[in-house]
C-alpha cells in the first residue's frame, strides 16, 4: 500500500511516499511506523484513510490511499 | 432550483498580491444586493526564534483532501449564515514576512453574517484544513509552525 507523508513527518521518513504491506488497521500501522521510525512514537499525528481523520483503532480497505499528518499549521 | 457548488480551488502559489484582493473586491461591483463585506488577511510574521529570525513561510497541503474539507465547511457556513459570497485563498509554497498568506472574503446584505461568517471560516480553515507551515529562518535553519 501507498502511505502519503507530510510536513514534518515527511522529513523524519526522509520520503514523501512510502510503500510499505498492506496493513489491516491504523493501530497496526503505527505499530509498524514506531518501529521503523523511532523518532514518531514522541511525535503527535493522526492516519487519514480515504482523506479521511480516524481515531483509535480504525480498519484500512485494500487500495485506498492512507496519508499521516502532523498537527495542522494553515493560516 | 438550487445552485449546486462544486470544490473549488483555494490554493495560490506563492503570497497572495494586493491586487489580486483588490481585484476581488471590485468583482463585486455589479452584486448589487450586498449592504456588507468581511475580509480577513493573514500576514507572515517576523516571529523570533531560538534559532533566529523567520524570514518566510514554506506552506506544504495534502491538497486533495484541503480541497475536500474546504468544500464542506463552505457548505456548512453557507448553510449557517446568510450569505451572497465567500471566497477563500490559501498560499502553497514559499510566502515571505510581510506578504499575505490567506485571504478569506464573505459578502451578505447586512453586515453581522459577513462579519460571523468570516471568523468563523478562518478558525475552522486554520483547525481543520490539512496545511503546514515551515518557518524558514535562514539557509540551515528552519521550524515547524505551530497554531494556537
Amino acid at each position: 500500500m501507498k502511505i502519503l507523508a507530510f510536513g514534518k513527518i515527511a522529513e523524519i521518513v526522509g520520503n514523501e511516499v512510502l510503500i510499505v504491506d498492506n496493513f489491516p488497521n491504523t493501530e497496526i500501522l503505527r505499530g509498524y511506523l514506531y518501529h521503523q521510525y523511532p523518532a514518531l512514537e514522541h511525535m503527535k499525528f493522526t492516519i487519514a484513510v480515504d482523506k479521511k481523520l480516524t481515531s483509535g483503532e480504525s480498519h484500512i480497505p485494500m487500495d485506498v490511499e492512507v496519508a499521516l499528518l502532523p498537527p495542522f499549521s494553515g493560516g | 432550483m438550487k445552485k449546486q457548488r462544486t470544490a473549488k480551488n483555494i490554493f495560490v502559489n506563492g503570497a497572495i498580491s494586493p491586487e489580486k484582493i483588490a481585484q476581488s473586491i471590485a468583482n463585486h461591483a455589479s452584486k448589487t444586493d450586498i449592504g456588507g463585506h468581511s475580509i480577513f488577511l493573514g500576514q507572515v510574521r517576523a516571529d523570533m526564534k531560538e534559532e533566529g529570525m523567520v524570514k518566510a513561510i514554506e506552506y506544504t497541503a495534502y491538497e486533495d483532501m484541503a480541497l475536500q474539507q474546504a468544500f464542506e465547511i463552505r457548505e456548512a457556513i453557507f448553510a449557517k449564515y446568510p450569505l451572497t459570497c465567500m471566497h477563500i485563498y490559501h498560499s502553497l509554497g514559499e510566502v515571505k514576512v510581510g506578504e499575505i498568506c490567506l485571504f478569506v472574503f464573505t459578502s451578505s446584505k447586512h453586515r453581522k453574517a459577513a462579519m460571523e461568517a468570516c471568523e468563523e471560516l478562518v478558525e475552522r480553515i486554520k483547525k481543520e484544513l490539512p496545511i503546514w507551515g515551515k518557518e524558514i529562518i535562514d539557509n540551515e535553519n528552519s521550524a515547524w509552525k505551530v497554531n494556537t
